[in-house]
Formats: C-alpha cells, structure tokens, sequence
C-alpha cells in the first residue's frame, strides 16, 4: 500500500457519492459501489491551533474508498485493472486529495511526489 | 419528519459529555424535534438542569441513564461487562423515575466514595432486572438499550459471530420481558472497528432474529463537530494519559462523530445501516418508528413523574407534632415572645404582635409552616448537643425565625424587612442557614441523619469545574507535555476563567513571559503551547467531579429516596447526584449546615478561658469585665466562669476600641487587609456600624464607589444629600448612600405603592436583561404619578439599577456582623485564649505564622515545644520561670509537626510525663524520623537540661542520627505497682558537646519547615543587614510618615488578594509581614507591569512605593515596583558616594533557603 497526498479532480453525484476522477493526466471511472468512513486523525501533532469553533474536520476527515478503472484503453495494454483508492475530501475547501493506493500492482508514474 | 436522540450525555457526564443541557435542547428543538434525551452517566447528575431546558425549548424531557453493568461470569466486584442505556417510562405518576433513581443508588451502593475506589459504579444484571418493572404490577417500568458499549457490542469485533450472540440472548433470558431494546449506532468509523457501519448493521440483524425492537441513535457526546477534540481531551483527563498514548492504545473515540445530528441526517444514517444490511425502505421505516415509539413512552411530566416544584417536608410526626404545623408554630411563637420580650407592653407590643400576624399569614398561605418547625428542630438539636450554632442569611429577617431560636438577630430592632426572606410572591422554599462549629460539623450531619432517618435525609452534593489551574494541567497532560513545565504555567494562574486565557495572556503581566514563548511560534515545543492555550479555554467551566457540599443536607419525607439518586460521599453519608440548583425545581428543602472555623475557634477560647479561670470572679478579673452595681461581674458570665457569648451585649467600647486600631486579625470578616483598610477609615462605634461595615465591603459597593461618598458623609466633609425628603427616613443610617437590599425594597415601596412583596421581585429583577426594562417603565409611571419631578424619578432610578442587583441584605450583614463582634469581643479581652483557639481552628485568611507575629506584637509568650507539655492541642499556660513568669502564654501543639502520625501524637499524649528519651521511646514507639524531628524542635531541651548534659541540640540531632535502629522492645512497658528509679536521663547526661549550636537561622529554618512557623524568631530578622543596606523602613515605623512618601518596604508574604474593584481594572493587593507588623501593597496596573512575574511566584518581596494614609491608624504602600529578595544580585542597592557600586557580597541562607515543602508558611493562596 503506499501512501500519497496528492490533489485529484473528482465528480459527485448529488449525493455527494464520487462518480468519476482525473488523476495524473487520466481519467477514471468507478466501477464499483464506494465505501465511505470518518478516521481519525492526529490533530494534536498536525496542527497548531484548536480553538472552539473550529467546526468540523479538525479530529477526523472523510474518507471514500473507491474502485476505479481507467476510461481509455492502449493498445498495449491487457484490459482495464482496476485500482482501489482511499480519498480524502477537505471539509473547508471541498477539494479531494488521494491518500492511498491500495493494490499490488502502482501506475508506472513515480511515488515520491508525495 | 423529527427525530429523538434516545442516548445523550451532557457535560455533567463528568469527563465525557462536551455540551450543556440548554446546547442540546435548543439545536434538538431548532431542528424540530418534540423530545430529547438526558443519559450521563454514572448518574442523573444532568436531568434537572435537561428538564429546565426542555422545558424552555419546548421539548419533551426523556431521562434515563448510562450505566455500567457488572460481568455476571467475572468477578463481581469489580469487572464490567459492558455499559447500557436504561431509560424511564414516563406518563406512570413517577414509577419509571422511581426505578431510576433506586437502580443508580444500587450502582453506587457499593463504592467508597471515595476518589481512585477499586470498586466501579455498576449494576449487576441482576439489579437491573428487578428495578425495570413495577413492584407491584409488574409491568415495564425501565427500558434497557443494548448498544455498541455493552458486553454484546464489545464482542463484535473480530469475526466472532457467535459470542455477541450467546452474550445477547442472555441479556434475554435474565431480564422481564419488553424491558429490552437494541441501540443500533453507527459513527462511520472504519469498517470492522467499534461504531462502524458493519457494527451497526450485526447489532440490527441481532435484533431482528430475536424479535427485540431495535432503536436508532447516534450516542452522542457533543452538540456539534466542534465538540470532538473537547472530547479527545476529556478521555485523556478521565484515564490519566496523553493523546499520544490513547492514539496508540487505541484507546481514543474513532472518530469526531459523536454529535447531535439532525433528524435528516439521522434518517441518512439509517438508510446507510439498511442499504448496507441488504434491507429495505419497510425496515427502515420500521427501525424510526421503533424509535419514535420508545421515545414516546420515555416522554416524561415533570409534574407527576418527577414532582418538579412541588415542595416536600419531612412528616409532622417526624418532627415531633401531632396536629396542625401552623397553630404549633403560632404557639411556640407565642412562648418565644415571653422569653424574648419579657414584659413588652404598649406600642412596641403592638408593633410586635402585627409584624408576628403578618408573617405568620404569609407562611400560612404558602404552607410553610412544617418546613419553620423542621429548621426549628434542627436547630434546637444541635444546640442540645452544646454546639454553637448561629443563623445567618436572610433568615435573619424573620420575627419568627427570632422567637423560635434559629436566629439571633432581633429583626424589628435593626429594622429587616421579612419579604426580604418571604413573600406570597416568592412560592420557592427560602433558605435558612445555620452556622456551626466547623469541628463538629460532621457530628452534626450524624445527628441529623440519626434524628429524621435516613430514608428522609441525604447530603446535597456540588458540581467542581474546570477553572484555569486545572484547565491547563489537563490540556498539558492530554499533549504529553511535562509536568514540572505545565506546573510553572499553572502557577502563574491567577484567578480568572479559563475561557479568557488567550485575552489574558496579552493582558496580565505575570503571564508576560508565557505570552511570550507561545508568541515565538518557531516549531517543536511552541506549538505546543499554543494548543495548549485553546484546549485550556475548551475544559472552561466543564464539570469535573461532583463532591459534597460544604454545608446542604437535604430533607425530605419517607419518599426522598425515590426522588433523587444518592451515592456515598467522601464522608461515608450518601450524598444526592443533586446541586443546589436543583433543590428549588426538585421542591426539596435544603438546610446550610455550614461549618464555620471561627465558631470553633471562639468555642476553644471559650473552654480555655474556663480551664485557666475556673469561676466567675476570675474571668470577670482576668477579661477585665465590668463589676456591674453589686460587684459580681455580668451575667452573662456563669458563676463556673464560663461566658455565654450570644448574651453578651453589643455595645462594649473597649471592643470598638480594638476594632478601631485596625489590630484586628483573627477577627471574623474584618482582618483582609481591604477590610483593615475601610475599618480604620469608618472608625466604627456601635453595633450597626460592623452592619454597615460588612455590607460595604462587597464587589459591588466597593466597584461602583459607593464607599467614598459613605465615609464622606458620616465624617461630614460633605452635606448628606437625599434625592428626596420622602426618602431621608430610608436612607438615614447610611447618610442618603444606598447600601442595603432593604433600602431598594423601601425606595420602591415609597415612590410607587407597591408593597414590600412585589418590591422585592422588583429587586430580583434589576440586571436582569429581560425583566429590568418593564420594572424601569413601571416605576417611572408611578413615581410620576405620584408627584416626583422627572429630575428625582431619574436620579432614584440611577441609584436603583446600579446597586440594586449587587447590594447586600441587611439581615445578611447583621448575622455576620455577630461573630464580627463576638471574636473582636474575645480578642479584647481574653487574648491568650483567643489566639490559641485562632492556632487550633485556623479560621483565618492568613498562614499561622502571621499569628505567631500577632502574638509577639500582643506580648504573649510562646511556649516552645516540650515533650512533656506540649499536648494535642494549643492551650494557656501560666509561665511559670524566666523574663515572663506570671504571664500567661501559649504552648505549641504536639499535632501539625510534619511526619508525626495521629497514632504517635495520641501515643505521646498518652504517656506523658517521660523521664527520659529511652522512657519516650519505650512508651510511646515513636519511629526514628519523628523523635529526630522533635529534638530539631527542641522538645527535648527541658529533659535535656534536667539531665545536666553539657551537649546542645545539634549533638542531640547528631546522636539520634548515628544511632543504630535497634529491634523494637515491644511490651516492656513500666510493670504496675513498680515505679522505674528516678535515675535521670543517661543518654542525654552522657552526650558530649562536640558540635557547634545550631544557629537561630537554622532553628528557625527547622521550626519553617516541620511546623511552617517560625517561633524561636522571626523569620525576616536574619534578613535585618541586608535590609539595612537597602535602606527598608520597617512597618511600625510608617505610620509615623508623611502621606506620599516614598520607602522601600520588605517581608514574607502572608496575603494575596485580587479583589474586584472600581472600573474593572485589577488591582493585586501584596501584605507582607517584617516582624514588626504587616506591610498592605496595592498594586496598581502600572506596578503590576513593573512586577511581573514576582505578583504571585515569590515568597520574600522587596516593594518600593509611596505611603498612602487610609485613615487615622491606617496607612498602606502604594507599589511602583517590586524585587524578589532572595535573588540578591538584582537588588536596588544604594550608589555610595564613591559612585562604585558595593558588589553584593554573599548573603548567608535565610531561614526559607533550602524549604521548598510547606507553602503555608506564606500567603501564596490555592
């Protein structure tokens, strides 16, 4: 499993449910249905004020474990995998970031980005 | 579509519920919601304050509880299985609340009470299934919730499907039948962990099979998101560890989700549960309309469930009457009058006789005549057991408060308004406290308890908050942050609400350094502290611990116990889960049994003036009292010589005298250096002065500068002025200033008709946002219609807004105003037995030692330490040798040396007299350390010189250091009938003199430290050079300077005091103590500054400043800055002519070097 913190451009449904992303110059789709849970997360290390009325998001995040193909097919390639993500939505600024990449097999690109 | 959370912990779920009552219910009643619930934990300690705000917002109150229950295959006396929600059934004329308040009282029937108990606030199952039906009809009283916390959900983890399966259907199996629901929550924790979907959705199915009802809830601990990191802090204060340690544990809530979601997002949440549990829209609807239904029966009526403002006395048979309450108490009134007011005839008979109707009508029409006769007997019982006892409060406004003996102050004669206390319009029970010798308080609370039962007595119980000090203590301990530096910032702490820290920091000079650090903002520990700062205004406020009330005992009738839930107090009598706020919407009759040290202190000197003075012409002597015409002395002096205090009468003028020197420590009230202060300058003369006196020395006179333009008056720099003649006979004994609560009722009723009653809601009225408006148009109106000119309706309304929300009850004044008098009476006239009795009960603001000075000033000698004389107590002893024979001095005590065990102390008080060490150490087998300790202290110095040994105490200290520890030789006690030969004391004759005699420095230091005082000499004296090199005036020379000079002033410290003053602004009163008197500073913002960190760290403090006189005795020192006198090298040392500064040579050790054990040696406060 490998762990990154990277900006993605993800589409919702109403319902706030992801229905398909770009990342890393492509885009995908999710093929299967998503699962979404609080975690916790180390708030007393990570950040530098905690006043009241911080609202939420400062002890736990949003997290959508989802399972997403790539839309284009190449020719080299042997069908769509399909790849398990865990993204995080930012309670402020509604923007998603990947958190990690779940299965064996990484996209060719480079890791250390993060 | 609404929505009822069913599983609700407030903030008084001590270190657990985030959010208060009043949050809860209005976030539930904006989103629509009809009813919520009230389940801390442990306890009902929330519900009252949940049924007032219930009832405020318009929703339905449900109550229940969160309860631990114990393991029925573990060990039942400490292991928990898990914890349930157990609600009441409402709407049952209480059976429901009944259940629950007997089934929390069995949760803590077996705990101490004590804090760290091994035993756990819990149930057996057992309990729980008896107390959910009706005794009698046997049908479902109480529901139980079987959630995620209980036994059954702890065992979800994993993939063990059978266990939460057996552990349910025993849950079935052992309870009645439709007692039991399932709580299904989800958190949207990770799937598989605790509070997940999966949980939720195993929880449901479980349910299902069973064909239990299953209900929705979110278990909520705070009103909103915000809440969660409140909540992460909690944890870590309720199990002693730091996030870091719960995170890894884990140990620590999964996630922020705890809150108070609405009712759509509840419905979201199922539908979540449902989608994941392969169920339908049916079921869902199923699942919320479950829900709905056990909130609907849960719904209760605080009327008849819990009988919310119905008051409650004990049984007339219980307090001793057959008949009816008001024509016993009518009669006893009658015989107070002949015992009160022998022979009363004519107009004041009449005004008697009409004062005594009035109030009796009123208590009548209200019924309260039971609840007159209960306090009557309590207070008749404690004064059987020969305690003193003494009213106070405004139940000092009652005639028949006076004629029934509960209060002491005769209300017609200092003119106290009885609807003060009650009126037809005040329907709550009024509060009558009783002052009590602080040492037999619990005895006391016994005899209560023995005399009314109890099934109809338990303790009232109080709420302990967070403030500042532990704030940042727990915040510290929750980012793991060291003790000792967490210790330093509290330290710094002062007196204001946690909430305000971070405004503080940039506004108090003492956290200037703090601010500082947590400014700097560069990362590693920085960051820390600004966390700390905002987790320390998130505690603010919130419930810590519920603990006895210093004083209420609550008293009710045989159905007390079905009405409040109790739990053992730290004293062992139970204790109700109720505070004084809930007394009053409860209908339970609190009475304040207040321990008061000072009654103690002046019941010791009264028993010492006996033991010293065995007959009535030696007291009349020795207190120099008067003869009186026939030569006997007064009397109330018996012929035994023992002094009624109560009967003795207000008007001596050597007592007035002693009040007027402004020597008044020791004395009740009056010896802050604030009240010194304003004593010296009212100068009082009589009885109602003191009145005056105690009343002006509250926040509110004294910050909205009433005292001023008072004393101007009474010494007649400045005409009286009246706003109008009709108020002059108001306002006259205060010289037309407003001071009492009784002058606001009076006003009113004088410009506007409206009676003393309604005056009085008026009063209650003023500062209160709402209220006050309607008062101001009423009062305009009438007064206007009644002839004042706009010009006076203006002024007089002025005066009554300002004071009229702060002023002080006069019948207040006068209670207290009694042990004013009463120990400035003792101090007067019997000193010696005065002081000993001040050292025994230490009643006072100030560190013992101050006393010790007091003594010294007074001439009194202190008697050191002595092996054979020295008892458990103080006590007057005639000198019978020396410079001071004749006199009388006190002994030290044998109790309150460090180290020494109660069970040595009543050893050596056994034994005594001892002949020689090896005698002491043979009767009364005290351990090495304490008979060191004793010799550091000099008790031995008199076996000592007996002996004719030639060694000195350090050679003594040294032997017993060197002294092999040798096998006790139990049992070789004296054998009877055979007296041991007077052969002397071997050991001490033979000790050689080798060592040098400690010095008077170091016995000192040895006094500070084991006994925090210092007798041998004071402790600034070995300071004198120093301080001569500085150029410090001592305090009995500053009464001789000019007003404004400037000194320099140095002493420990005895005091710290912030009172509120006028304009707001803080200003720290510093007294200090150099051995000839005490030093008051007053520190004004600027000083303040200048001083910084030394206002409240700093134990030996150097002050330069200017006398400011305060009246004919009294002067005191306004500071401009301020040195701590133990650092040297910072000292403002004289520049000598050769314009080199002198380098300070070393200064030897003080006697306060090397003591860092005993902060009672100073003032340094809590």
């Amino acid at each position: 499993m490998g762990m990154f913190s990277e900006s993605v451009d993800v589409v919702c449904a109403p319902s706030g449910q992801p229905l398909n992303l770009d990342w890393a110059g492509r885009h995908y789709t999710i093929c299967a249905e998503p699962v979404r849970w609080y975690e916790r997360r180390q708030w007393w290390a990570e950040e530098r004020r905690a006043p009241l009325g911080s609202g939420p998001g400062l002890v736990d995040h949003e997290i959508w474990r989802v399972q997403v193909q790539v839309q284009e097919h190449r020719a080299d390639s042997p069908g769509p995998e399909s790849l398990t993500l865990d993204l995080t939505r930012h309670v402020g600024s509604g923007r998603w970031r990947l958190l990690r990449i779940h299965d064996a097999l990484l996209p060719s690109r480079k890791s250390e980005s993060a | 579509m609404s929505f009822t959370h069913l599983h609700v912990s407030t903030a008084f779920s001590a270190h657990y519920g985030v959010s208060w009552p009043e949050e809860l219910a209005a976030a539930a009643a904006a989103d629509g919601a009809t009813a919520l619930a009230c389940t801390d934990r442990d306890g009902l300690y929330g519900t009252v304050k949940h049924l007032k705000a219930c009832m405020a917002a318009g929703l339905d109150p449900v109550v229940g509880v969160d309860l631990a229950v114990f393991d029925d295959d573990g060990d039942h006396r400490t292991q928990v299985g898990g914890r349930v929600v157990v609600l009441a059934h409402g709407h049952n004329n209480g059976a429901g609340y009944r259940a629950l308040c007997r089934l929390i009282s069995d949760a803590h029937a077996r705990t101490t009470g004590k804090a760290g108990g091994a035993v756990p606030v819990a149930v057996t199952r057992a309990e729980l299934a008896s107390r959910t039906v009706h005794p009698e009809t046997l049908k479902p009283v109480l529901t139980v919730l079987i959630g995620p916390d209980s036994d059954v959900g702890r065992a979800m983890g994993g993939r063990r499907y059978l266990r939460p399966r057996t552990l349910f259907k025993s849950w079935l199996d052992a309870m009645p039948a439709g007692t039991v629901a399932a709580e299904v929550v989800s958190q949207l924790s990770p799937p598989g962990e605790p509070l997940s979907t999966a949980h939720a959705v195993r929880m449901l199915k479980l349910a299902a099979e069973h064909g239990v009802p299953a209900v929705l809830s979110n278990a909520v601990r705070y009103v909103a998101e915000d809440g969660a990191a409140t909540a992460d802090v909690l944890d870590s204060a309720r199990t002693l560890k730091s996030l870091p340690e719960l995170s890894a544990a884990p140990l620590l809530q999964p996630n922020g989700q705890a809150w108070l979601k609405s009712a759509a997002q509840m419905l979201q949440l199922g539908k979540e549960i449902m989608h994941a549990a392969g169920y339908g829209a049916a079921d869902l609807k199923n699942l919320m309309a479950q829900t709905g239904a056990l909130a609907d029966r849960c719904r209760m009526d605080p009327v008849t469930d819990m009988g919310w403002k119905q008051p409650v006395v004990p049984e007339a048979s219980v307090i001793g009457i057959a008949g009816d309450a008001l024509a016993e108490l009518t009669q006893r009134c009658e015989a107070g009058i002949s015992r009160r007011f022998p022979g009363i005839t004519g107009k004041p008979a009449e005004e008697l006789r009409s004062r005594l109707d009035h109030e009796l009508r009123i208590i009548d029409s209200l019924g309260f005549a039971a609840y007159f006769l209960t306090v009557a007997e309590v207070s008749r019982m404690i004064q059987a057991m020969g305690v003193r006892a003494a009213a106070r409060g405004s139940g000092a406004s009652s005639l028949v408060n006076y004629l029934i003996d509960v209060s002491q102050v005769n209300p017609l004669q200092h003119d106290l308004i009885f609807e003060r206390f009650l009126s037809r319009d005040r329907a709550t029970l009024p509060d009558i406290d009783i002052d009590v010798e602080s040492a037999e308080r619990h005895n006391v609370y016994r005899k209560i308890f023995e005399r009314f039962g109890s099934e109809r007595v338990t303790l009232m119980s109080m709420q302990n908050g967070y403030r500042a000090r532990g704030a940042v203590r727990d915040a510290g301990l929750a980012l793991g942050m060291e003790e000792g530096e967490i210790g330093d910032i509290a330290k710094q702490l002062w007196r204001f609400s946690a909430r305000n820290f971070r405004e503080a920091l940039e506004e108090k000079p003492e956290l200037k350094e703090f601010a500082g650090r947590v400014g700097q903002r560069d990362f590693s520990g920085n960051q820390q502290l600004d966390l700390l700062v905002d987790l320390t205004e998130r505690l603010d406020r919130l419930p810590r611990h519920i603990s006895m009330h210093p004083c209420g005992v609550i008293l009710g009738d045989a159905t007390l116990l079905d009405r409040t839930p109790v739990q053992p107090s730290g004293l062992g009598l139970p204790m109700s889960q109720f505070d004084k706020h809930d007394m009053d919407p409860m209908g339970m009759l609190k009475l304040d049994v207040l321990g008061v040290r000072m009654q103690s202190a002046m019941a010791f000197a009264v028993r010492e003036v006996i033991r010293l003075h065995p007959s009535k012409a030696e007291v009349v002597a020795a207190g120099a009292h008067p003869v009186g015409p026939d030569g006997t002395g007064p009397d109330y002096i018996a012929e035994d010589g023992s002094i009624d205090l109560n009967a003795v009468p207000l008007d001596d003028e050597p007592t007035y005298e002693l009040i007027r020197s402004t020597h008044t420590l020791g004395c009740f009230q009056i010896e802050s250096p604030g009240q010194r202060e304003l004593i010296g300058k009212l100068a009082p003369r009589e009885f109602n002065d003191l009145i005056i006196d105690i009343s002006l020395f509250r926040p509110g006179p004294m910050k909205s500068d009433m005292v001023r333009p008072f004393l101007e008056h009474r010494h007649g720099f400045a005409p009286e002025l009246y706003p109008h003649p009709d108020l002059k006979p108001v306002l006259k004994e205060t010289h037309g200033v407003t001071v009492f609560h009784e002058q606001i009722l009076k006003t009113f009723d004088v410009m506007t008709s409206c009676g003393l009653a309604r005056a009085d809601e008026f009063r209650r009225a003023l500062g209160n946002d709402a209220l006050e408006g309607r008062v101001e148009e009423f009062f305009r109106k009438e007064a206007r219609t009644r002839g004042y000119s706009p010009e006076v309706v203006d002024k007089v309304w002025g005066t009554l807004k300002a004071f009229g929300s702060f002023g002080f009850c006069k019948a207040h004044g006068a209670a207290f105003a009694v042990p004013t008098y009463q120990s400035a009476w003792l101090k007067t006239h019997h000193p010696e037995a005065f002081l000993a009795g001040l050292w025994e009960h230490d009643p006072g603001m100030y560190p013992k030692r101050l006393l010790v000075a007091e003594a010294r000033r007074l001439g009194i000698p202190i008697l050191p330490l002595d092996i054979n004389r020295s008892q458990a107590e103080y006590r007057v002893e005639r000198v019978a040798a020396g410079p001071d024979r004749g006199k009388l001095g006190i002994r030290l005590s044998l109790n309150g040396i460090y180290g020494l065990s109660g069970a040595e102390l009543k050893r050596i008080v056994a034994g005594q007299p001892y002949d020689s060490l090896a005698d002491l150490r043979a009767r009364s087998r005290l351990s090495k350390p304490s008979i060191q300790r004793l010799a550091q202290l000099g008790a031995f110095d008199s076996l000592h010189r007996a002996s004719g040994g030639a060694a000195n105490r350090a050679d003594l200290v040294h032997h017993l250091q060197t002294l092999q520890s040798r096998p006790h030789r139990k049992g070789i006690d004296v054998i009877d009938g055979q007296l041991s030969l007077p052969l002397g004391d071997v050991e001490l004759k033979n000790l050689k003199a080798v060592l040098p005699a400690p010095t008077l420095v170091d016995t000192v230091r040895a006094e500070l430290d084991l006994m925090a005082v210092d007798v041998s000499d004071h402790l600034m004296a070995s300071h004198r050079p120093l301080l001569d090199r500085l150029g410090v005036t001592t305090a009995d020379k500053l009464l001789a300077l000019r007003n404004g000079t400037e000194v320099l002033v140095a002493g420990v410290r005895v005091a710290t005091q912030t009172p509120p003053m006028r304009g707001g602004r803080r200003v720290v009163f510093i007294s200090i103590d150099d051995g000839t008197g005490c030093v008051d500073s007053v520190f004004f913002h600027e000083a303040q500054e200048q001083a910084g960190p030394l206002l409240f760290g700093t134990r030996l403090l150097l002050i330069r400043g200017t006398t400011r006189r305060t009246g004919p005795r009294g002067i005191s020192i306004s500071a401009s800055m301020a040195w701590d006198l133990s650092r040297t090298e910072t000292l403002p040392f004289p520049v000598p002519a050769s314009g080199i500064p002198d380098s300070p040579e070393l200064q030897p050790p003080g006697p306060l070097d090397g003591i860092s054990r005993n902060l009672a040696i100073t003032g340094l406060g809590g």
